[in-house]
């Protein structure tokens, strides 16, 4: 009981704006996070922002947007205004279960999406600066798997709406509240440190995707390139600027088959370049990374308890 | 196998290598045995070569050199150049190039494929005149100056937003009011042009009523509509069967914007960007200048056409020289011409108002043929080389440094003057560095050089890091 007390005394604590305090036990920070919100469907809509999914949504005392991006883990947060959050742990730059570009680990106190309610959540606060400055949109963070890993979320971008489905004992969208039939595509995925991943395949050749909504186009990373040849048609090769200023390369190419399930979707476009930082962040290499140029082709609804991705063609029948 | 077969597998055969020729053709940038490939035939001609370098992200290339057989600039670049008989060259690199400086999220790579200057679902800023046109007007303007969106029907809904460019798109602000017949709210808007939907349990919907509609990218459409700022309007001929209004704002097109009758005299209410236009009445097929309007110019065809300024009236001053013939203002604003603003005397004083549109111009004034910066002004710009004074008109924020009262010279710098390097000189008034700038809406970032060093703002807790890890601070401004 004192322990408890004295984890509470410490988180309490550890709130005071610009406070720099390192806490080595983040303690309850560090469980799944327990939403709460009176709805059985939520529609939330999405602020369409080039292929960003971007939501709006509250932590603490800051308003304004995010993006949803099933790349990320968990809550992720821009730097340039949550600084002066307290540092949890001395895990910086990538600990055990972040990712790669976490600059520290911190805590918040609440985070509302709509009706969407979580208490204290553990987030990793990073450099976001490439998204707002590239698409001239102030983000607050990112929103990743782990939030939504006791629902189903649908997201429908001819509509630009969101939709978190609570599901019933058995982990379905309770049958009243399906919005979509008729799936072209329903497969299972896996986790990997709470990204979705799973196998597709790539002009016949079998592949690690992870699906991240949070990628504006499809990656393919360069060592699994070379075996894709010669079905690549490389359009170009781009040196491109990243954070902090040094340069990487990047070769754009098509692709005609991308198999995923029963399911073949012509006309692909991708981006080859090195992924190994990122499958640093899954704890698991991936091969390549599914974004906007697939998920934009149809509705598409994650179950996280299920592990299950559906998509649907556009219409609402 | 008949003949027929072996015809069918022939074509078979064509068909599936087909492609492979036609890419190597096409595509002579490719990637074969962990290298990246790329065939160039010196003998294309130097537009193909150019634009093949150009997909291989090959520059700063001379193809004079390349022709001539000079390949150190592409060895220098890490290919491995081969040269074949016939002047054709294969240059290799290998692929694990592109693992050096992987990236951490995707974003990071992605985000960098599409630059974006402007706001997302923002108004192009170009838009020079604007008339609303509804089927069922929804938009009303009250008579205490605020604007009231109305969204009829939907009593079911259980909440309903107004999201527009006027409030950063939001979808938790803008929440309308329910009354007995629709959903209200209310607004205060600056004139200029407003894109909207309307939020209903959260599905995003546009005006119904409104027949101004602006693609919104996504295979839908935005609300337009126009906040007035000016009222055209002609007394003269109340008998006229037509009259129609035609301006440099419209391309001095005669059959877009009809002139109403409204209680004998003809009216037309409007949005008018901020600047200078001209335009004239066409009164029953005849063309005639505004007779209430005594500000004129003759055009090159010699009609004399009418001529209104609108914008922020700015008084230039200028304290003392009582025995100057003649003062003259000269900026960015008017082409740096010589004789076209002068000043008068008024008082002590010379003065001149004047209106502009919104943004930030330098200047000079010209007395008696000697150009000078303007004394009362601390703000300075440099343009071409050359030291003006600062003017901003409709200013959006306010730059301030407080301390460093030793120092010589604070300037302002960032990104809406392309990080130049003498940046905008700021004024020292007291203890503090000050400058008030125009800044298009959205984010801007800024450092302030105190006598050549460059500094975050700080009076500003948001910043963020920079390539040379000195950081950037970060200003977001609101429309």
């Amino acid at each position: 009981m004192l322990l408890l007390l004295m984890a509470l005394c410490a988180t309490a604590m550890a709130f005071k704006p610009g406070d720099p305090a390192k806490l080595s036990f983040p303690g309850s920070y560090m469980m799944d996070p327990d939403p709460s919100g009176e709805f059985t469907t939520l529609v939330i809509p999405i602020k369409r922002v080039s292929n960003l999914i971007v939501l709006e949504a509250k932590v603490d005392t800051m308003e304004g947007n995010f993006v949803l991006d099933t790349g990320a883990p968990y809550l992720v947060l821009n730097q340039t205004y949550f600084r002066d959050y307290p540092h949890y742990g001395d895990q910086d730059a990538g600990g055990i279960n972040g990712d790669a570009g976490t600059v520290f680990r911190t805590g918040v106190k609440s985070l509302s999406i709509a009706e969407l309610h979580y208490d204290r959540l553990q987030a990793d606060v990073t450099n976001l600066s490439a998204i707002e400055n590239s698409r001239n949109i102030k983000v607050l963070g990112l929103l990743g798997t782990k939030l939504f890993s006791k629902f189903a979320i649908t997201v429908d971008l001819f509509q630009n709406q969101l939709y978190v489905h609570k599901l019933d004992k058995n982990g379905e969208i309770p049958t009243a509240e399906v919005l979509y039939h008729d799936p072209i595509l329903k497969m299972p995925f896996s986790y990997a440190n709470n990204a979705i991943i799973f196998k597709a395949s790539v002009n016949d050749n079998e592949m690690w995707f992870s699906f991240d909504t949070g990628a504006e186009t499809n990656l393919i990373d360069y060592r699994q390139a070379k075996k894709l040849l010669p079905t690549l048609q490389i359009i170009n090769r781009s040196k491109l600027t990243g954070i902090g200023g040094s340069t990487f390369e990047v070769i754009y190419a098509k692709f005609d088959k991308l198999m995923i399930g029963e399911r073949v979707f012509t006309n692909n476009k991708v981006i080859i370049t090195s992924l190994e930082q990122m499958g640093k962040a899954y704890g698991k290499d991936i091969d390549g990374m599914l974004g906007c140029d697939f998920f934009g082709r149809a509705v598409f609804t994650i179950n996280f308890v299920k592990k299950e991705f559906i998509m649907y063609t556009n219409k609402n029948e | 196998m008949g003949k027929k077969g072996y015809i069918g597998l022939l074509l078979l055969v064509l068909c599936t290598t087909w492609p492979v020729f036609a890419q190597v053709k096409q595509n002579a940038f490719t990637i074969a045995d962990d290298q990246m490939v790329l065939y160039l035939d010196l003998k294309i001609g130097r537009a193909t070569i150019d634009s093949l370098l150009r997909i291989a992200d090959i520059k700063g290339v001379d193809i004079d050199k390349l022709i001539r057989g000079n390949f150190d600039a592409l060895r220098k670049d890490g290919w491995t150049v081969t040269q074949t008989a016939n002047n054709k060259l294969t240059l290799l690199k290998p692929l694990n190039e592109l693992a050096s400086n992987a990236q951490m999220r995707p974003f990071l790579i992605t985000s960098n494929m599409v630059m974006h200057d402007k706001q997302p679902g923002y108004p192009d800023d170009d838009v020079k005149f604007g008339i609303n046109s509804f089927l069922r007007q929804n938009v009303h303007e009250l008579p205490s100056g605020v604007t009231r969106f109305f969204l009829p029907a939907n009593l079911k809904a259980k909440r309903v937003l107004l999201s527009g460019n006027f409030n950063s798109w939001s979808t938790s602000k803008g929440v309308m009011i329910k009354t007995d017949s629709g959903w209200i709210y209310d607004i205060k808007l600056n004139a200029g042009e407003y894109l909207y939907k309307f939020v209903v349990n959260g599905r995003w919907i546009s005006d119904a009523g409104n027949l101004l509609k602006e693609d919104d990218g996504f295979d839908d459409h935005n609300s337009v509509y126009f906040k007035y700022n000016y009222t055209f309007r002609l007394k003269a001929f109340p008998k006229a069967a037509r009259v129609m209004l035609a301006g440099s704002f419209n391309n001095w097109n005669a059959n877009q914007i009809v002139m109403m009758p409204v209680h004998g005299e003809w009216v037309r209410q409007m949005y008018l960007r901020e600047g200078n236009h001209t335009y004239r009445f066409l009164v029953d097929g005849r063309w005639t200048r505004d007779p209430e309007n005594p500000n004129t110019q003759t055009d090159a065809a010699g009609n004399i056409n009418s001529v209104l300024n609108i914008g922020e009236p700015v008084l230039f001053k200028l304290s003392g020289f009582a025995n100057a013939k003649s003062v003259v203002v000269s900026g960015s604003f008017n082409k740096w011409r010589t004789d076209e603003l002068h000043l008068h005397r008024s008082g002590t004083q010379w003065i001149l108002p004047y209106a502009l549109p919104a943004g930030n111009y330098g200047y000079k004034f010209i007395v008696d043929g000697r150009w000078m910066t303007d004394p009362a002004n601390g703000n300075y710009i440099e343009e071409n080389g050359e030291n003006n004074s600062f003017l901003a008109v409709k200013p959006t924020h306010t730059f301030i440094l407080k301390g460093h009262a030793n120092a010589r010279q604070v300037r302002l710098s960032g990104t809406f003057n392309n990080w130049n390097e003498p940046g905008w000189a700021m004024a020292h008034q007291g203890d503090t560095w000050i400058i008030s700038v125009h800044l298009a809406p959205g984010k801007a970032l800024y450092k302030f050089i105190v006598d050549g060093n460059w500094i975050i703002d700080p009076g500003n807790k948001l910043w963020e890091q920079n390539q040379f890890d000195t950081g950037n601070s970060v200003l977001w401004v609101d429309r």
